[in-house]
């Protein structure tokens, strides 16, 4: 089980597309109202497995054996907030579009969030292993269609109703499938940054100047 | 024998357990589709199902849970070759032996829409070949589903292509709704009255967390009820499961008391737990538990008990009004839907939907609607349509329990009305008129009320889904037919007793101060015994009425909901409609109301063109400016926006009023692509358009690229912008640009296209744009309303 309490809010504000606006009380209310129905409608849920790191199904294109380069095991994970969300955001929108694009950031923020907590529970579980951060389908050249399959290994279109559609993108939409390395040994602190990222530096951020975060 | 007459004659029935516990113990290759083994190890398959039928199971289902054509496409197989195997191997295993054999389907494995893009056809066909391909089976079985509307499309190709019983289980979280938001009530009733053969739960939880779902599935229902849980809860990461075959049996015999009568074990349970159960079963009596009939309609979330009056609101009707027929022929959803949200708002407990205009497809318009509202409505809607065909277009993709608006006392109309209500387990509004009018007695009315209700007995539809409209008359020319009206609504709740429903305003046509007749009316008819007042529920006076109605009649207990609603309430007093700031200050703060009145104040010694010209959209270029300097945000600037589209709205009433040409500065069309589900960034691209008085023709998401080429012919537009998130669906938006640059009629006569493409996205970066034929990248809205100034003007 996940319990998110808060959401991180410059987070959010970042996913709005500006870090530094003078905030008024106005967009401050609108936040806090967006968070919490967030949090009371985000019904977090997740699922992992541990893979062999040589399965070959899992392996597609170049970076993810970088990525895995040293690791004895792989763990594959997905979260998703559930569908409650997409309801909440889709009907918004006819009501508010100001609120719903807040919702929709805090909503990436939660599932995030969410991923974060997987993290812990995996990292609880291979204690005094070493662990890669999550490496998700449609980061660098690991394609995106692998997340159809993580789904069919994991179940999870049964036991947690996350499922791909024809394209596969995720439904619910805010929800997340990735690849997290497990090694005996420490493993080279390799970072999320542009290198592997599918954006390869056309995001909105390095267009900006500036970057992610990651 | 067969199902039906193994209910009747045995005490209990029993399924089988779970087929991939089992696959797993006989050390069978686990790839991704365990259904293949169906060809591959046939033998075995039916070695699993001859141990369950040792262990005392009636009934076994097929190895075929996941074998469709989506879940199996690129497998090499399909479900026409494994089907029949997996039935073979259940025969085989069922010889000399009274088993049956249930043809096993679960969900197709994509979401439906709105979450999903696999559409309700879609659904329906894929069942369709299953259940085709599975016509040697003795009966149907859909489990672990979560959808309505989904498991409603599998009801319908089964009930369409075969004529086997059918048993429908659904799955549960413990907060007793399942994953899409389905309420366990709702399912009861929309499957009970699609006429499955047996309902329940199966999967979910443990038999002892299912315990308060089979409680609350009996209220609804007096079909058998079937459960079949899981062996306890599964660990995360083993999937091991933690409940004995002793346990087990004991948590499934305290359901007995809500009179479970088809049990077995879904995931982890084995043939040890499906005998330990049937041989406690032996000494068991079955406990039949019968309700009392309601009448009751549901969407797929809510259900509404017509146990007390409920308001129907009315206002998604073209009729006399010029605006919603304007939207109807604009396809413009979103204008009809802000009127659906507006009347749950006001307190509507269900919606009518009539979208009838001679010069539309009524019938795709139904549908298209019917999708669109239980999107984002949760309210139970009424098909509202005089077409037999539109009628059951709507039925057909409603994802609940509706109400059909309506059957009158005429033959024709009883013939074509009352199957659909039967076939799609509908209710039905019986009008009190016939081929010879309006009788203009209450007995006349009675009497054809009373016809209605026995020909729907012949169909197999109780009286309390008949729902009669004793029809009100215009009290300035039928003075003495009101009190007729009155009677007959009496006569018909006391002596017939059904439910009673009544459209209120024509009540005061020709009269002055309607409000006041119409509230006045629909108090009488309260007293009188009216169920479903048909009412606008954005009138104060009139919501306020069936309020204040329900604490007079103490059906609103300590007057909770009342006080509730108006706790806040302060009558009104003569409002002050000065704005105390300027149009400009308005604008920039997203200050609707304000915006608003100080527009209606400019408007009385301006002209409107240089209200827009010389006073909105600077004041939006400002806050346009001051977003792309990173001063304020996104959601200020659509506040903004919203505050401006407030103005404009003012502004195009007064030239309404006037008999003015619109303002529009012409017309776009907005696309998020086929494939591509993400539409936020459309949407409030959409917005900005709109407000910068650009005329929006919004197609939605998904969109098939035919379908914007037709639209832009169709309605003769010249600019189109498509948007599209992931890079899987850029190649959605190419495919959509080159078609309309090679469709002849959207080109000049040089072989030049006409149209002008802008394209946006998180992916797209301004070289991809060019390179997939785009005329303009926007890397945000603000710049997409700059490109259709330069473009339009």
């Amino acid at each position: 089980m996940i319990e998110l309490s808060s959401l991180n809010r410059q987070e959010c504000i970042r996913y709005l597309g500006n870090a530094n606006v003078e905030m008024n009380s106005k967009m401050e209310e609108l936040l806090d109202i967006c968070e919490q129905e967030i949090l009371k409608n985000a019904e977090p849920k997740f699922l992992y497995k541990e893979v062999p790191v040589n399965n070959a199904e899992l392996l597609e294109g170049n970076d993810i054996k970088n990525h895995l380069q040293g690791c004895q095991n792989a763990v594959i994970m997905c979260a998703t907030l559930g569908n409650g969300i997409d309801n909440l955001i889709r009907k918004t929108q006819l009501l508010d579009m100001a609120k719903a694009v807040v919702l929709d950031s805090f909503a990436s923020v939660a599932i995030e969030q969410a991923c974060c907590c997987v993290d812990e529970i995996i990292a609880k579980k291979y204690k005094g292993k070493y662990l890669t951060f999550r490496f998700s389908p449609g980061y660098g050249d690991y394609p995106i269609t692998l997340q159809k399959q993580f789904l069919n290994i994991l179940d999870a279109p049964r036991k947690i109703g996350l499922c791909t559609n024809d394209n596969f993108l995720l439904t619910p939409t805010k929800s997340v499938t990735a690849v997290v390395g497990v090694s005996d040994n420490e493993i080279e602190q390799r970072k999320r940054g542009c290198a592997v990222c599918s954006l390869k530096g056309s995001c909105r951020y390095r267009k900006a100047g500036s970057h992610c975060g990651f | 024998m067969d199902f039906k007459s193994l209910l009747l004659n045995k005490e209990f029935v029993m399924l089988d357990g779970a087929m991939g516990t089992m696959l797993q113990k006989a050390g069978l290759p686990l790839g991704e589709m365990p259904e293949i083994l169906c060809v591959t190890h046939n033998e075995q398959i039916a070695d699993i199902h001859k141990q369950y039928i040792e262990a005392g199971a009636d009934i076994i289902y097929t190895n075929t849970f996941g074998a469709n054509s989506y879940k199996l496409k690129n497998s090499g197989y399909t479900a026409e070759n494994i089907i029949p195997q997996a039935v073979k191997a259940a025969k085989k295993a069922a010889e000399n032996t009274d088993t049956l054999i249930a043809l096993d389907i679960g969900p197709v494995g994509q979401l439906l829409e709105p979450t999903g893009s696999l559409s309700f056809e879609e659904a329906y066909n894929i069942f369709k070949e299953q259940i085709i391909a599975g016509k040697d089976a003795d009966l149907i079985v859909f489990e672990t589903m979560t959808d309505l509307l989904e498991i409603k499309a599998g009801v319908l190709a089964a009930k369409e292509n075969s004529d086997k019983p059918i048993i429908c289980t659904m799955t549960f979280e413990a907060n007793k709704r399942t994953f899409t938001g389905v309420c366990i009530s709702s399912m009861v009733i929309t499957l009970s009255g699609l006429g499955v053969d047996a309902i329940g739960v199966n999967c979910s939880l443990g038999p002892e967390e299912l315990l308060p779902i089979v409680k609350e599935m009996s209220h609804w229902t007096d079909l058998p009820l079937v459960v079949k849980p899981n062996a306890g809860l599964p660990d995360p990461n083993s999937n091991t499961y933690d409940v004995s075959p002793k346990d087990f049996t004991q948590s499934v015999l305290k359901m007995l008391d809500f009179g479970v009568k088809v049990t077995g074990g879904c995931c982890g349970t084995t043939p040890e737990y499906i005998k330990e159960l049937s041989s406690a079963l032996k000494t068991e009596k079955f406990r039949k538990k019968e309700n009392q009939k309601k009448s009751v309609v549901c969407s797929s979330s809510t259900t509404v008990l017509i146990d007390q009056p409920r308001i129907i609101g009315e206002r998604i009707n073209p009729t006399g009004k010029r605006l919603f027929k304007e939207a109807l022929k604009n396809n413009d959803m979103n204008f009809i839907l802000n009127q659906a949200v507006s009347q749950v708002q006001g307190g509507a407990d269900i919606l009518d939907v009539n979208v009838g205009l001679p010069e539309i497809d009524e019938k795709a318009m139904m549908v298209r609607t019917v999708k669109a509202l239980q999107s984002v409505i949760d309210v139970p809607l009424q098909i509202d349509s005089t077409k037999p065909d539109v009628v059951e277009a709507g039925l057909r993709v409603y994802n609940g329990k509706a109400i059909i608006n309506s059957v009158n006392g005429e033959e024709k109309s009883l013939k074509s009305i009352l199957p659909l209500a039967k076939k799609y387990g509908a209710s039905v509004v019986g009008l009190a008129l016939d081929e010879n009018g309006i009788p203009k007695t209450a007995q006349g009315r009675f009497d054809i009320a009373k016809k209605i209700v026995e020909r729907a007995e012949q169909y197999g539809i109780g009286k309390e889904n008949i729902f009669i409209d004793c029809l009100t008359l215009t009290a300035s020319a039928e003075q003495e037919g009101v009190m007729q009206t009155l009677e007959a609504l009496h006569r018909v709740k006391t002596e017939l007793g059904c439910r009673t429903v009544l459209g209120v305003s024509n009540i005061s046509f020709g009269l002055p101060n309607r409000e006041l007749v119409n509230s006045t009316f629909l108090t009488m008819a309260l007293q009188e015994g009216l169920d479903l007042p048909i009412i606008n529920p954005n009138v104060e006076s009139m919501t306020g009425a069936v309020r204040a109605y329900k604490v007079l009649a103490d059906i609103d207990k300590n007057s909770r909901s009342f006080i509730e609603n108006y706790n806040e309430f302060t009558p009104q007093k003569t409002t002050d409609n000065t704005s105390k700031h300027d149009l400009n200050y308005a604008v920039m703060n997203g200050l609707k109301d304000e915006g608003a009145k100080a527009t209606e104040e400019l408007l009385k010694n301006t002209d409107a063109m240089e209200i827009i010209n010389n006073k909105l959209i600077p004041a939006l270029d400002k806050v346009g400016e001051d977003f792309e300097k990173g001063k304020i945000f996104l959601p200020q600037l659509i506040q903004s926006a919203n505050t401006a589209q407030a103005c404009f709205d003012v502004i195009k009433k007064k030239l309404t009023a006037e008999n003015n040409i619109a303002v529009s500065k012409g017309k776009i069309i907005l696309a998020t692509v086929k494939g591509d589900i993400h539409d936020i960034g459309k949407n409030i691209v959409k917005v900005l358009l709109d407000n910068y008085g650009y005329t929006v023709v919004d197609l939605g998401r998904d969109v098939d690229p035919q379908l914007i080429v037709d639209t832009a012919i169709k309605q003769d537009i010249k600019m189109i912008g498509l948007s599209a998130l992931m890079t899987t669906t850029l190649k959605s938006m190419e495919d959509t640009i080159t078609l309309v640059r090679n469709t002849k009629e959207l080109q000049n006569p040089d072989g030049s296209s006409k149209c002008i493409i802008f394209v946006g996205g998180a992916v797209l970066t301004e070289d991809y744009a060019m390179k997939i034929g785009a005329d303009y990248y926007c890397k945000d809205a603000k710049e997409s309303v700059d490109t259709a100034k330069k473009v339009l003007g």
